[in-house]
């Protein structure tokens, strides 16, 4: 051994280290299978399920308000979820990796893979954030037009103001994932 | 849910092709998610995962490549895919092959001589590594030359065995600082 080149002994190293030898069955993996499309499956329920109630509470919301203002922000809210949910569904495709997408060369895998997660971080505002700020907006003056007491308008200031720095923490992860993710893409372009 | 319920109770050519890439790379398949996952039980899922996807791709192998590189390239996509997903969750920084040679030794020279501190030094290295300067280590190491190495991964020839070259390199200062000239 001592002659033994090193990268000749790590080669050896490593194909000789113990494994646990875990062995799936086809039947296995076809109960496998089966099991995560269910999963999936009851993931999107669940989502959908979470939306769904949501919109009932704000359009039961409607329904039990006298005030167009509160009404038309409560519809604007509604129409922020339904935008969002119908985001989430085209986008889904994002969460799990199709069988088909697994098959090519890594370094093409590996470059969508980037660019996909980018255009979701950075295109987060205009997909799952901006769309509640309208209705949100609205919430908010309908809210202070109800009384110009100064400690509603704090009290007000307040909750809409955590709101606010939510939303721009949640845009500014993002954006901040998004330039790293597009420095990860463009160090692949020296690998061709 | 519906595609689940058309699996068909008999082996079909997926089954086949599955069972031999299996039996034949498990193995390996197993030393790879090792490179990729260094906690033992989500290990063992992400093991799980590359078998499932590797099933369910057979369902689209049309023999262009061989089922090694095939098998390869579900494998190292899966665990790919695996980091970038951990990566967001925990945010450990990876670092190219450049980046790991310049780093501090953990441990002494003379602790290299047993296999297994190699082997677990060999690991942390590698888990370090992003992603593609980790697949083709690993190829290496799994025994392949630079044109295999080059469909699996999809990169040049000629870059694989620059990159070959130093990975060579930093193996032998990493691991025999007197063994660097064996080109």
């Amino acid at each position: 051994m001592k002659n033994e080149s090193p990268t000749n002994r790590m080669q050896e190293i490593w194909q000789c280290q113990p494994v646990e030898g875990i062995k799936m069955s086809v039947e296995e993996i076809h109960k496998r299978a089966t099991k995560f499309e269910k999963k999936i499956f009851w993931r999107n329920v669940r989502e959908y399920v979470a939306g769904a109630i949501a919109i009932v509470f704000l359009a039961f919301s409607i329904a039990r308000s006298h005030n167009v203002l509160d009404s038309s922000a409560f519809a604007l809210l509604i129409a922020g979820m339904v935008y969002v949910m119908y985001q989430l569904h085209r986008r889904g495709a994002a969460k799990s990796m199709p069988a088909s997408a697994a098959v090519g060369p890594s370094l093409e895998f590996y470059r969508s893979e980037l660019k996909r997660q980018r255009e979701l971080t950075s295109t987060v505002w205009s997909w799952y954030l901006g769309p509640f700020v309208p209705g949100l907006v609205l919430s908010a003056l309908a809210s202070a037009a109800h009384s110009f007491h100064p400690r509603h308008i704090a009290i007000l200031t307040f909750w809409y103001g955590l709101i606010a720095a939510f939303f721009l923490f949640a845009w500014r992860l993002n954006a901040r994932a998004a330039r790293c993710l597009q420095r990860m893409i463009d160090d692949l372009g020296t690998a061709e | 849910m519906s595609e689940a319920g058309a699996i068909p109770a008999v082996k079909s050519r997926q089954d086949e092709l599955y069972h031999e890439a299996a039996g034949s790379f498990g193995p390996a398949i197993e030393r790879l998610a090792h490179a990729y996952e260094a906690d033992p039980d989500i290990r063992r899922d992400l093991v799980q995962e590359i078998h499932i996807a590797l099933w369910r791709s057979f369902a689209a192998f049309d023999g262009r490549c061989s089922p090694r590189t095939w098998l390869y390239r579900v494998a190292h996509n899966v665990a790919t895919s695996h980091v970038i997903k951990q990566r967001r969750s925990k945010g450990p920084g990876l670092i190219g092959l450049d980046e790991l040679d310049n780093l501090p030794e953990a441990s002494s020279r003379h602790e290299a001589a047993d296999r297994t501190q190699d082997l677990a030094r060999l690991m942390h290295f590698i888990q370090r590594l992003q992603p593609l300067d980790r697949q083709v280590i690993l190829l290496y190491l799994e025994g392949m030359d630079a044109a295999s190495i080059g469909e699996v991964t999809g990169l040049t020839a000629r870059y694989v065995s620059t990159k070959v070259y130093r990975i060579k390199g930093v193996l032998a200062r990493r691991f025999n600082a007197g063994g660097r000239n064996e080109e």
